[in-house]
């Protein structure tokens, strides 16, 4: 059997209809499955450069810096009583379609770190190439940030550096401790009332999610 | 690899702004290939006795469709991460029907008035000093008209997602839909060629 002769007009609108047919089985979307490169994430955690040490957070937020967005992974109940000041809560589960960029920078930290940690590895192995957690979690941030305890053995320089962390403390409604217990294993000391510190470090009310970034085209 | 490139991070802005004047080096060139660097060319459109921007500008829209559908089934476009202009619809009706009379006025839509600027055609000079005249104006007016050009937004939204349907049925009727509007544009040439 012969073909129709085509112009090559015909022809291309063959190929379209052809093309258009076979795309009503695409699957375009990546959806949620992901593929990761194993080895250079396991470098970004080598290198140290997958988190954010509590006082370099507490000094991002005193300096008012909004280039940021900190994620608390706790429940909502855990985010009303105490979260970190500029904080917005997302739990895991709905992190996956949480209005956040791919290229903002984005901090998250939970009780301890491991839900930060895993909630990491999710967001990276979905292109997110400026995640952090907040080293140590909330206990890290109460530990380093609000109730930072002077060491044993203290140098003149030990004593400035705990002279300084004694006022972030303060700033964030926290108190420094010099009986040497670390304030984590301490339950009895009662957490700062969550309006104290913000002030004027806090850019946006927590949880009211920032404006996206508006984009040429 | 995995596009799109710049996304994720094969390249920074400074060799951005270089890829993108590459791509509008050759947007220009083919524009003006297709002979879209004359407003004659495009006024005939209006006329109806030569349909070329419509099929040229469809034939880019399925052409990129397909492309990105395909890219994105086989796993080397990330479509979530391409950018879409958020969609504001009563807005853009307006600004999509002033563009049209700036069109059919001028006998330029913006990109071709560059394409026929870099050619050196006097009108397309006066079409540039009017884009720069209306741009001015434009953010003259701009805070009181704000309410109405930032009314119902929709967010970055693409057709499945407003009409619920399955992406590739979307692909599909626009090529049907493309298609058609090639034969009837070409029925449409014809007639209007005939008795002018």
């Amino acid at each position: 059997m012969r073909l129709p002769q085509l112009t090559l007009n015909q022809k291309l609108g063959v190929a379209a209809l052809v093309l258009g047919a076979l795309a009503l089985f695409s699957q375009p979307h990546r959806g949620p499955f992901v593929k990761l490169d194993a080895r250079e994430l396991a470098l970004v955690v080598e290198q140290e450069v997958d988190h954010v040490t509590p006082t370099e957070l507490a000094a991002w937020i005193v300096e008012g810096r909004a280039d940021y967005r900190l994620i608390d992974l706790r429940t909502a109940d855990e985010f009303e009583s105490y979260h970190i000041p500029t904080a917005e809560n997302a739990q895991l589960p709905a992190l996956n379609d949480y209005p956040i960029q791919r290229n903002q920078k984005i901090v998250l930290y939970s009780e301890g770190g491991i839900h930060s940690a895993q909630a990491w590895l999710l967001l990276r192995a979905q292109g997110y190439e400026g995640v952090y957690t907040v080293l140590g979690g909330l206990d890290g941030w109460k530990d380093e940030v609000l109730f930072p305890t002077l060491p044993a053995e203290t140098g003149p320089k030990e004593r400035a550096r705990f002279e300084r962390a004694a006022v972030v403390a303060r700033f964030f409604g926290g108190e420094a401790r010099t009986d040497g217990a670390p304030a984590a294993s301490a339950p009895a000391v009662a957490l700062p009332k969550l309006v104290s510190p913000a002030g004027p470090a806090q850019p946006v009310a927590p949880g009211a999610p920032r404006k996206k970034k508006k984009e040429g085209c | 690899m995995m596009t799109p490139l710049y996304k994720y991070g094969f390249f920074g802005e400074e060799f951005s702004l270089l890829v993108a004047f590459v791509l509008g080096l050759g947007f220009g060139f083919f524009l003006e290939r297709a002979g879209f660097g004359s407003a004659r060319k495009l006024a005939a459109q209006f006329y109806l006795y030569d349909m070329s921007v419509f099929k040229v500008m469809f034939t880019a829209i399925v052409t990129a469709m397909l492309g990105v559908t395909y890219l994105g089934w086989l796993g080397w476009l990330d479509l979530d991460l391409v950018y879409l202009v958020p969609t504001h619809l009563g807005p853009q009706v307006v600004g999509g029907l002033v563009l049209g009379v700036g069109f059919v006025v001028g006998g330029y839509c913006p990109g071709t008035s560059v394409a026929a600027l870099a050619t050196g055609r006097f009108d397309a000079v006066l079409y540039a000093l009017g884009i720069f005249a209306g741009t001015f104006a434009y953010a003259q007016v701009y805070p009181a008209i704000q309410g109405f050009v930032n009314a119902n937004p929709m967010g970055q939204v693409t057709l499945p997602e407003v009409f619920e349907l399955s992406w590739g049925l979307v692909v599909f009727v626009v090529v049907i839909i493309a298609v058609l509007g090639f034969w009837g544009a070409t029925l449409v040439e014809r007639r209007f060629r005939s008795e002018p």
